[in-house]
């Protein structure tokens, strides 16, 4: 009965924690701009996310190698070191967002200014990563997310022509008035929302932190394979829900408010507030992952001694580093920068920087000295490789696209 | 880069470049220390010395020690720091090369351990809570 409560646990938390300011915010522009023609590349997102958070969750569970370790002992000091600087970057710029979105979400529930919100945002997530067990933070953070169904049911509310909905999504069928390369640049976005780097990142070092060994696996492939795909079903949910009521009426998201449009009009005060109360605890769940992830990066690439689990004064390093960068994603945000605009950019750069991340693991993944009896199977590799194509065009495309067509306008 | 065998019951021959270099080092509680960013090479007869010397061309050379901190940068960048601000770990230290090398003493006793030290005293161990366990109730 307990292991039972765990699995469903596991997979609970799993599709809380799958959607972040970067799911949230491009679903909806995406579902407001093009309906549901792009839901084919959530689907491919989620399979590739799946396949490599499994992997890598699967290496650090035989071998306790995170994945940045495994990056800076199969690339060398060099190209890991390319590698570091891209995904630190990527992911200050992720974690500015999440922070972003949480002072954004406060900001609908309050009508306090954001920028009032983003201090006491930062605060909060520090004192949690200071303080708080990580089984706890993630189990409280995933299980609030899953309000996040709210889009769901605003979606059933609105009582939408289904049969328009489906004939968006097969075939997929971009409207006329978008020109071809947008739907390309948005496609690439969308991607890289769903297979974010840091999501390896914290999966694999989580699993470290969590003292998985063989045993766990099983429980790993349930709660990944179950809990994404359902977490993807939320994705779609925002992204329909923007297709039947902003799309028709030409509205173009540019702020959390019009995300949630859809769910005010069809359920009212109430759902609004089960929604925003489900904004803020995925964006604060997805803020202390990308701060951790900043942590397990660093630390992972010159060795230090990181991790939750251990006392903040024996991991000093790597909490004086989540803190510098919490401080750095405040500092931007007090710029006036629109969080929305710095979500839009961190997706695309993600797209980027994917190659380097996966090919490592699925190299170790291979690796009989790391994995003996639990290397990937043949099926796992011809997915993989399969993966490895679309991940090198991705980030091949995106800046070309970003620049061709205005970052999308 | 060079192959160390390590004599025993059966020879096991260690790739320097797959299977040391950038690996990481555990000390002997399994917490992180560093990575392996170089070695050192030192004549064979001098190597447990307080002063080991390169060897000479030709002459029999053995793993003096784990290379670690500016050396990062040199080897990104080129050069080479001088002597006196290498940080070493010695590799009479190291117990057993597997995905990680392991050591046989607690990082606390290891010279390149002063900046994670100097952080915990200076600063992460003084603000409140920094020496709460996390895995204890709160």
């Amino acid at each position: 009965m307990k292991k039972l409560l765990g699995v469903a646990l596991g997979i609970l938390t799993a599709i809380g924690g799958f959607v972040d300011i970067g799911d949230l915010v491009t679903n909806a522009v995406v579902g407001s701009r093009f309906g549901l023609s792009l839901v084919w590349v959530v689907v491919v997102g989620v399979v590739g996310i799946c396949l490599f958070a499994s992997m890598s969750g699967r290496v650090a569970a035989v071998s306790g190698r995170a994945t940045f370790e495994i990056i800076r002992e199969r690339l060398g000091p060099r190209a890991a070191g390319a590698n570091l600087a891209a995904s630190f970057a990527i992911n200050l710029l992720t974690l500015t967002a999440e922070v972003g979105g949480i002072a954004l979400a406060l900001h609908l529930a309050s009508s306090v200014e954001p920028r009032l919100w983003i201090p006491v945002a930062a605060l909060a997530v520090w004192l949690v990563l200071w303080r708080v067990k990580f089984e706890v933070m993630e189990n409280v953070a995933g299980l609030l997310g899953l309000l996040l169904v709210g889009f769901g049911v605003a979606l059933f509310l609105l009582g939408p022509d289904w049969g328009e909905l489906v004939r968006q999504a097969v075939p997929p069928s971009p409207p006329a008035t978008e020109h071809v390369a947008t739907y390309w640049y948005y496609a690439v976005a969308l991607f890289g929302a769903a297979m974010t780097p840091y999501e390896v990142f914290f999966f694999s070092s989580g699993a470290v932190e969590e003292g998985w060994t063989a045993k766990d696996l099983a429980q790993n492939r349930v709660n990944v394979l179950v809990g994404f795909p359902l977490g993807g079903l939320l994705s779609v949910a925002i992204a329909a829900c923007a297709a039947v009521v902003l799309l028709p009426a030409g509205i173009e998201v540019s702020s959390l408010s019009q995300i949630v449009l859809p769910v005010a009009q069809a359920g009212g005060t109430l759902l609004l507030a089960v929604v925003i109360v489900g904004i803020v605890a995925a964006t604060f769940g997805a803020a202390l992952e990308t701060a951790l992830s900043s942590g397990y990066t660093l630390a992972q690439y010159l060795g230090w001694s990181w991790g939750k689990f251990r006392r903040p004064a024996r991991a000093a390093r790597f909490h004086l580093t989540m803190v510098v960068a919490l401080l750095l994603a405040v500092g931007i945000l007090m710029t006036s920068v629109d969080p929305v605009t710095v979500t839009e950019m961190s997706v695309v750069f993600s797209a980027v920087a994917l190659p380097l991340t996966y090919v490592p693991i699925l190299l170790v993944a291979n690796d009989p000295e790391y994995m003996g009896e639990h290397v990937n199977g043949r099926v796992t590799n011809a997915l993989g490789m399969v993966y490895l194509v679309i991940v090198v065009v991705a980030a091949v495309a995106a800046i070309p696209l970003m620049i061709a067509t205005g970052a999308g306008s | 880069m060079s192959r160390e065998s390590s004599s025993g019951a059966g020879v096991r021959v260690v790739d320097a470049r797959l299977h040391l270099l950038s690996r990481q080092v555990l000390d002997v509680d399994g917490e992180p220390v560093t990575t392996v960013d170089d070695l050192e090479l030192v004549a064979a007869d001098a190597r447990d010395d307080d002063a080991p010397r390169d060897a000479a061309p030709g002459e029999p050379a053995e793993l003096g020690a784990i290379l670690t901190g500016p050396v990062l940068v040199t080897r990104l960048l080129g050069g080479r720091p001088p002597a006196s601000r290498w940080e070493r770990v010695p590799w009479r230290d190291v117990g057993h090369v597997g995905t990680a090398l392991e050591l046989t003493v607690r990082a606390d006793s290891l010279d390149v351990h002063w900046p994670e030290g100097w952080l915990r005293e200076h600063v992460v161990g003084r603000i409140p809570g920094g020496r709460h366990d996390p895995e204890e109730a709160s």
